[in-house]
């Protein structure tokens, strides 16, 4: 019975061609930029006063995303992908709120991480943009931190697809160990990216731009320690004990499904 | 002109243009007689023109986030930061954290300056949240959602089921405990989780195969052989590529302008979002959409945008013209003056709740 379940691997539901995959990788580069730009900018840059960073970066980073999910989905996806993006995104959204705030408690994602998995890697990547932009919708949630969760989770899906062939036990160790190292360093990302306007530039922890690389994660390694830590180890503690308590049957549940469904 | 006071619901993009306006304003000065006018006209244009739907609800929660902000600022400032200024407010120890934190110190006396300067910072950023949220509280996300680009039209698709699948789940809920009441297991508390939310994930896994084959069944996916051919499809994939590109090459050289030549900063980056747009727009066009009730753009909508952009447009001639006006004087401390273009832009802004239709008063679905 569980062997069926296991052995059987059902095709891809997005394929990603090579196009593609450039652009998800440049987006990639462009993200890590985006997200540690505090270590990165140099004293004489325009982002280094503060007031222009959230403008800028909140201008590119929506297109950066919206031509990525464009090249996904250049030359059509199969209907039944797109109806399995909506409703999965549809079940994030409403269990997103009964874990948000509370002690770093985040209910999003295991299911991101467990639909990467069955459905593959660019799937994980379109539903973690739509998860996140769907439920910011519905709790009226839009602002200039949306693009950097959509970029983070999008790339959360992602990875969780380029995982290893494993079965049984050792796979949903390994999906749980990954869903605690990508919450702990979905949290420590977003951190840094906010790290300046959390803080203001003139406190001893601060942002210095362009001060050595070593001082600036000297001083942001205080301010995630201290204040954000406890968030992001809840967060990487519940990923992993929700995948191995959920995992084997949501794991079939999707499985079934992606079955049923069988993408072209 | 009576067409136009006829109860409508605006553009959603246009309050989006209007809202982005004024955040570029308050983004651009510390001044508190500014920064408390923009969030005046914010505040007066929501309450004029908001609907009763429960996105429009959601803007007290952006108000509390904005003070929240505003109170995080200042308790960094007592905690960690750098104390400055003549008139003491409150003595307190400075506490020198052992090495392995150098150059970190606790506490130390906190003057007047400083602790104005750090609630004017938060105060700067808080309202440019609450002007964000403005836009949400007055646009509806779901109309939004079909101003779309068409170049992303089946990954909106996805978000419009998604926003409207959300609801249904509670119904799904409904459905499963009272099948299980029927049968006869009424058990609460944790045991019953797994044995409710499995079959709703199924139930809702089920649905989505059901209304894909609805989507196929009606046209959808049923997408014609690109008409542009390969030089086309390599027109598209090339100015997209390329411009993802340049603007992750274009974002390298406006963070870092000493290592790089001048033209890679905002230049290349200017290019590759232009590029993108054009490969975006070029592959928009093969793909075949058809509107049902289209939103229209009238005289209001244009206004509604102008008036946002007068208000950003207005801070940017302040912050060239006079650039001592649009900060708060605190090195000596005195009273702030007020930015004339910055001041008229903001009180043009305000325009939008006198002059666009107003909003019907019945709750959409």
């Amino acid at each position: 019975m569980t062997a069926v379940t296991e052995t059987v691997r059902t095709p891809p539901a997005i394929r990603l061609r090579p196009r593609s995959t450039v652009a998800i990788a440049v987006a990639a580069v462009a993200a890590l930029l985006a997200f540690c730009w505090p270590l990165l900018v140099s004293a004489d840059s325009v982002l280094a006063t503060n007031t222009a960073a959230p403008l800028i970066l909140g201008l590119v980073l929506p297109v950066v995303l919206a031509v990525v999910l464009f090249e996904i989905s250049e030359g059509g996806l199969d209907p039944k992908a797109v109806a399995m993006l909506g409703v999965l995104s549809a079940v994030g959204a409403a269990i997103r709120p009964l874990g948000a705030g509370t002690a770093g408690l985040e209910t999003v994602f295991f299911l991101l991480v467990l639909a990467g998995r069955v459905f593959g890697a660019g799937f994980g990547f379109v539903l973690g943009a739509t998860t996140l932009f769907g439920s910011a919708l519905i709790t009226g949630g839009v602002g200039p931190w949306l693009p950097y969760q959509m970029l983070g989770a999008s790339l959360v899906g992602l990875l969780a697809g380029l995982l290893p062939r494993a079965t049984g036990r050792v796979e949903l160790l390994m999906l749980a160990a990954y869903g605690a190292f990508a919450g702990l360093l979905y949290g420590v990302l977003q951190n840094l990216s906010f790290w300046p306007y959390n803080l203001g530039e003139d406190t001893s922890i601060s942002f210095v731009p362009g001060a050595p690389l070593l001082e600036n994660l000297q001083h942001f390694a205080v301010f995630t320690v201290t204040t954000a830590l406890g968030w992001d180890l809840g967060r990487a503690l519940t990923n992993a004990v929700l995948i191995l308590v959920t995992g084997p049957a949501i794991l079939a549940t999707l499985r079934r499904a992606a079955r049923k469904a069988a993408f072209r | 002109m009576t067409a136009g006071r006829l109860p409508r619901s605006l553009h959603p993009l246009a309050w989006w243009g209007w809202a982005i306006g004024l955040a570029v304003a308050a983004s651009l000065t510390t001044n508190p007689l500014l920064l408390a006018l923009i969030l005046a006209v914010v505040w007066l244009v929501v309450v004029a023109r908001r609907s009763d739907s429960p996105w429009a609800r959601a803007f007290r929660l952006y108000v509390i986030l904005g003070i929240v902000i505003v109170v995080v600022r200042i308790f960094w400032h007592v905690l960690v930061g750098l104390k400055f200024g003549t008139i003491k407010v409150l003595p307190l120890p400075e506490v020198a954290l052992p090495s392995w934190a150098d150059g970190i110190n606790l506490f130390g006396t906190i003057y007047l300056e400083g602790w104005i300067g750090a609630a004017l910072q938060g105060a700067k950023l808080g309202i440019l949240v609450i002007a964000i949220g403005g836009a949400n509280a007055l646009a509806n996300p779901k109309r939004l959602l079909r101003s779309m680009p068409h170049a992303l039209h089946e990954v909106g698709t996805a978000v419009v089921v998604s926003v409207s699948v959300a609801p249904q789940l509670a119904e799904s809920v409904q459905r499963v405990l009272r099948a299980r009441l029927l049968r006869g297991q009424s058990g609460r508390g944790l045991r019953a989780v797994p044995q409710v939310a499995l079959p709703v994930l199924q139930d809702t896994l089920d649905r989505s195969l059901m209304l894909a084959s609805a989507m196929e069944s009606r046209g959808y996916g049923s997408r014609r052989e690109a008409s542009s051919g390969a030089a086309g499809r390599l027109a598209i994939g090339g100015s997209t590529l390329i411009g993802l590109l340049a603007i992750a090459f274009g974002m390298y050289g406006v963070l870092d302008p000493t290592r790089t030549p001048g033209w890679s900063g905002v230049p290349v980056l200017v290019l590759g979002m232009l590029l993108a747009f054009g490969g975006m727009a070029l592959g928009g066009r093969e793909i075949r959409v058809t509107r049902y009730r289209r939103d229209p753009w009238r005289w209001a909508e244009t206004v509604t945008v102008l008036a946002g952009v007068a208000a950003a447009t207005g801070a940017v001639l302040s912050q060239q013209a006079t650039p001592a006006l649009m900060v708060m004087p605190l090195q000596p401390l005195a009273a702030p003056g007020l930015p004339i273009l910055a001041t008229v832009g903001v009180l043009v802004a305000a325009l939008p709740a006198f002059v666009t239709p107003p909003t019907p008063k019945v709750r959409a679905r």
